[in-house]
């Protein structure tokens, strides 16, 4: 969505225009979505704090000002609620989330099609990364959601987490680093198989 | 870790993982990408890190399979100022058999088309993953003193 138009509609959504918020909550419904669902592992409670989340951004919206990136603090309301449950499950120090109850290994992805032979490689690399994901802790997980799928730049994701850029960067190298061993010792696994 | 007892090694992977982002400034983004041109380790994790990038990107996108805007419009006209923040549990549970049916159908139509436009993109990323393969673990520069001259005389 274009800037402006982002604007118009959140200026209209907080005049109390219901549909300028429906046509703001479809356009980041999905991606909000996909970001709770990497967190929890669950899809079930993933659509609970989806709409949740879209709730307390609609109950909070005449205190959002423009200086502020929509985005981040929609996802940051998202961050906030679902830590929540998270703390809650007391999960938040867990490395895996298998050990937690409600938590899957890897979230319930829709099937693809059937692959032929060449693409079964990838297809194992992209279940061996979301593995990997999947075995971080939530700190590293989600810095990693915000910038390679959201593509947050360093500012925007300070704003999300309510951390300093600085610790953006550092953060964000922690879980890059473990990611890649954390990958590297999966495939080492399969090959010892 | 080597990365404690090693001589300091500029850029360390924070400053490799800005680089990446884009989020140097331009003096720093220069002297990283001199850098990697002269040092065949830091490159290498360089391209580590690039293949991590490009394997999120391939990365199953799950989509909630109907539309969320439309349930939240309904229960906020239903109760204005009132019902927020506190959804019902499992609210999407209790839908009709037949909503829920025309929702997977439409997801799935729509799962369909988005797979087959992400093939083209999806195997030359995924062939880029493979870098981890072919590198041992923790292949990182780990601050040869070659690497480490050819940054200060920089
Ligand atoms: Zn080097």
């Amino acid at each position: 969505m274009v800037d402006e138009a982002e604007s118009g509609l959140i200026a209209r959504a907080q005049a109390g225009d219901q549909r300028a918020f429906t046509a703001l909550v479809r356009h980041y419904q999905d991606r909000l979505f996909r970001f709770i669902l990497r967190l929890t592992g669950n899809r079930d409670e993933a659509l609970d704090l989806t709409q949740e989340s879209f709730l307390k951004a609609h109950q909070a919206l005449a205190r959002w000002r423009p200086e502020a990136s929509f985005r981040s603090w929609l996802f940051r309301i998202a961050h906030n609620t679902t830590l929540d449950l998270l703390r809650r499950r007391a999960c938040i120090e867990f490395v895996s989330f298998a050990e937690c109850p409600g938590g899957e290994a890897e979230p319930a992805f829709p099937d693809a099609a059937p692959q032929p032979d060449q693409r079964l490689a990838d297809r194992q690399s992209v279940e061996l990364l979301g593995r990997t994901l999947q075995q971080l802790p939530v700190e590293q997980r989600e810095i990693l959601l915000l910038r390679e799928l959201e593509e947050m730049s360093y500012s925007e994701i300070a704003a999300t987490l309510g951390i300093a850029e600085g610790t953006v960067k550092s953060r964000l190298a922690r879980a890059r680093s473990a990611a890649i061993a954390g990958y590297q010792g999966l495939t080492g696994e399969l090959r010892d198989d | 870790m080597t990365e404690h007892t090693a001589p300091k090694h500029t850029p360390d992977l924070p400053t490799l993982s800005a680089y990446l982002d884009g989020e140097l400034d331009h003096h720093a983004e220069q002297r990283v990408a001199a850098h990697l041109a002269a040092c065949p380790l830091c490159a290498a994790r360089f391209a580590e890190l690039q293949a991590l990038s490009a394997g999120f990107k391939a990365l199953p996108m799950a989509s909630l399979g109907f539309d969320l805007a439309g349930v939240i419009e309904g229960r906020l006209a239903a109760a204005p100022r009132s019902a927020a923040a506190r959804p019902e549990r499992r609210w999407f549970s209790q839908w009709p058999l037949a909503i829920g049916a025309a929702a997977s159908i439409a997801a799935g139509v729509f799962m369909g088309s988005a797979l087959v436009a992400g093939r083209a993109a999806e195997v030359p990323r995924m062939a880029a993953l493979r870098v981890f393969d072919i590198m041992p673990p923790g292949s990182l520069c780990i601050g040869l003193e070659s690497c480490y001259r050819k940054e200060s005389t920089q």
